[in-house]
């Protein structure tokens, strides 16, 4: 009589392991979404201009800190701005990174957004002026559902990439 | 307070530990090996992972064709060890899960147990590591959502200069060094910590119970094997990081967390976990427990013969140089921090005899609340008290629901702060000084004593085969061992002892 016991309490506990390593199914959006994934890392302008040293300069400096040009340590805040069809999905102003916001932005945002057509803007500004965006790209892309849209911004060509 | 949430968790807890005891012998019960049982079922990961590891390939390209060349092409050994490897990794999260909630509930976690319990605590996390890094292996689409879940909950640490995240940016881009270092965190990096940390959790008991018995055994390996047989498992499509995971099969044990990563936020994840871990680890001091009076060597009485420190289940005894002057060369210290004044040190030292007339019952180790003399005195008290024949005397565990059951009934009740308290010397004055007709021996079973090891100790000495051991004379079909759970209210011990006072009619009529 035990061992009936001792099966239907292992049968037991298998079922709840067996059921719960697979169910309930999770979904993390729905079915008709798509993903926008907007990931890059970049090194906004420098706040000020940089001064080319002189010899006058350079001789007061210790021989293992001459360098041509002094520039100012921080960093301009990057906003970037993302619109979809006119309106926009995402914005935000990050600083740069480090003690003396010195360093790079790093963004990295998972935008969920209804599948299909879309008309995509992503600007950023870095250069801290109100005069726009420094760097711009549109594009018009159909997004099938499930799909996960990279937007990333590659430095050698100074452009976004969306694909 | 606390105490009023130990008792509506021991309630709940009666609600599974009834239908397991009746399906298993005390010692044999799963719920009384937790800890055993986990370390089990570790095993089964082990060696199942081994398997697995000889055949996988740790690349972003090869990953996923190696997994499913196990599961599928190689079914018969690959695919079941694969499913023993998860599903194991699984039913060693319900045994931690119960291991936990049990000793805390029992109130288990404070006082000199609170070392088992804060190092238990980074276990939880090593465990749930691996098995984590353990799904992004496979590198199938759960392994995908896992991983980039993974990142964005890492990446909301400062501690990363660049997004970890983004590297899950494209198939193309991700990086296999990325991948190798996913597969040496849980193939060597992780393992060989948690094997650490579970030593570090266990090395302060004496004599920890590693694993559970064979008979346990093999229904657990049985259990994990039909499971992986009738139901192995499988992985989900191949990565595609073009695309989202779309309705994934969850494995609940150990991605309960990761919705709320999207739900909420990283940061709030975090605060999550870290606050849960913070309340467990303070949980021992909050509020403190009161301190029990410890166990007291008295050097006249002590020879350091060594069996209170072998026996001790915390450790808190040690043997050191003596201090005496006199011949031995060791002398019992006890350590106040580890000693929780279980008194199985004075049911082990062989002073401790109710039988010293010549002198005061003072043994080489006692405990000032519940001294040895004490003991001896109650059970001469009761044995004057008018009682059904044949007589039976009832050593009981301190606090226990079934002894104050028993006592209620009328029973000649004798309290000891544990079973092994109890020298087994005193079962023998009990029956030859004729105190009783018969000794029942009402303690907590296997797995439920309070101070763990009561149960073996008690009947390792009545069998004669543990020092200081029940006198041959002893008839010890007039002992009784009642094993129960401590808090039952279903067990009967006033039945049990009607049944051992039958028994003994029986046995005095053939005589």
């Amino acid at each position: 009589m035990r061992l009936f016991g001792e099966i239907a309490a292992w049968a037991t506990f298998a079922v709840v392991v067996g059921v719960l390593s697979v169910w309930p199914r999770y979904e993390m959006m729905d079915s008709g979404a798509a993903i926008l994934t907007l990931t890059f890392s970049h090194a906004a302008q420098r706040v000020g201009e940089c001064r080319t040293l002189t010899q006058e300069d350079l001789n007061e400096l210790p021989p293992n800190m001459r360098r041509p040009s002094d520039c100012p340590r921080e960093r301009n805040p990057v906003h970037i701005e993302l619109r979809s069809s006119g309106s926009v999905i995402y914005q935000d102003l990050l600083t740069p990174s480090g003690v003396w916001s010195d360093g790079k932005v790093n963004i990295y945002k998972r935008i969920v957004i209804p599948a299909g057509p879309h008309e995509l803007f992503i600007g950023m500004n870095d250069s801290g002026g109100d005069s726009g965006f420094d760097f711009e790209t549109r594009a018009r892309v159909d997004l099938q559902p499930g799909r996960n849209l990279v937007i990333r911004f590659d430095e050698l060509s100074s452009g976004f990439v969306i694909r | 307070m606390i105490g009023r949430v130990h008792s509506i968790g021991r309630s709940f807890y009666e609600l599974l530990r009834r239908p397991l005891a009746r399906a298993f012998e005390s010692k044999q019960n799963p719920l009384n090996q937790l800890g055993a049982l986990t370390i089990f079922f570790c095993w089964i990961v082990l060696v199942s992972g081994i398997w697995l590891l000889i055949f996988f390939r740790t690349s972003v390209s090869a990953a996923f064709e190696s997994v499913e060349y196990l599961t599928h092409e190689q079914w018969y050994l690959g695919g079941v060890m694969r499913s023993l490897h998860r599903y194991a990794s699984d039913a060693l999260i319900i045994t931690i899960l119960l291991h936990v909630i049990k000793e805390f509930i029992f109130n288990r976690y404070r006082l000199n147990r609170w070392f088992n319990w804060v190092t238990g605590i980074p276990l939880v996390w090593m465990i749930f590591a691996l098995g984590i890094t353990g799904y992004w292996l496979v590198w199938d689409q759960l392994a995908q959502y896992v991983a980039i879940s993974t990142a964005e909950l890492l990446d909301a640490l400062p501690i990363f200069t660049d997004s970890m995240a983004g590297n899950f940016m494209s198939d193309e881009l991700l990086s296999n060094r990325f991948f190798t270092l996913m597969a040496f965190i849980h193939l060597i990096g992780l393992p060989i910590f948690l094997v650490f940390g579970i030593w570090l959790h266990v090395f302060r008991l004496n004599g920890p119970r590693i694993n559970p018995p064979r008979r346990l055994m093999a229904g657990a390996l049985l259990c994990m094997l039909l499971l992986s047989v009738i139901y192995p498992a499988i992985s989900h499509d191949k990565a595609n990081l073009a695309m989202a995971p779309q309705a994934l099969r969850f494995d609940w044990f150990y991605l309960h967390v990761y919705p709320l990563i999207q739900r909420w936020s990283p940061g709030w994840v975090w605060i999550l976990l870290v606050g849960i871990s913070v309340v467990l680890t303070i949980a021992p001091w909050a509020p403190p427990a009161k301190k029990t009076t410890v166990a007291v060597v008295d050097l006249d009485n002590c020879n350091g013969c060594k069996r209170c420190a072998d026996d001790c289940p915390f450790g808190a005894i040690e043997m050191i140089p003596r201090t005496d002057g006199t011949n031995y060369t060791h002398q019992a210290s006890v350590t106040d921090d580890l000693c929780i004044s279980c008194g199985i040190c004075v049911g082990a030292c062989p002073t401790a005899t109710p039988f010293r007339s010549k002198s005061a019952l003072v043994p080489g180790i006692d405990l000032p609340n519940r001294s040895a003399a004490s003991i001896r005195q109650d059970i001469v008290d009761q044995a004057e008290t008018p009682s059904d024949d044949p007589r039976v005397m009832i050593f009981g565990c301190r606090d226990d629901r079934q002894t104050e059951i028993v006592r209620k009934a009328g029973g000649n009740v004798v309290t000891v702060r544990c079973m092994a308290h109890l020298q087994p010397s005193y079962l023998d004055f009990v029956l030859s000084r004729g105190h009783a007709d018969g000794v029942m021996l009402l303690g907590c079973e296997n797995g439920n004593c309070d101070y763990r090891l009561g149960a073996d100790w008690t009947e390792a000495r009545i069998a004669r085969v543990r020092d200081p051991w029940l006198r041959k004379r002893t008839d010890t079909t007039k002992i009784a061992m009642g094993w129960l759970a401590p808090w039952a209210n279903i067990a009967n011990p006033v039945k049990r002892v009607g049944a051992f006072r039958d028994a003994l009619r029986v046995t005095e009529g053939d005589t």
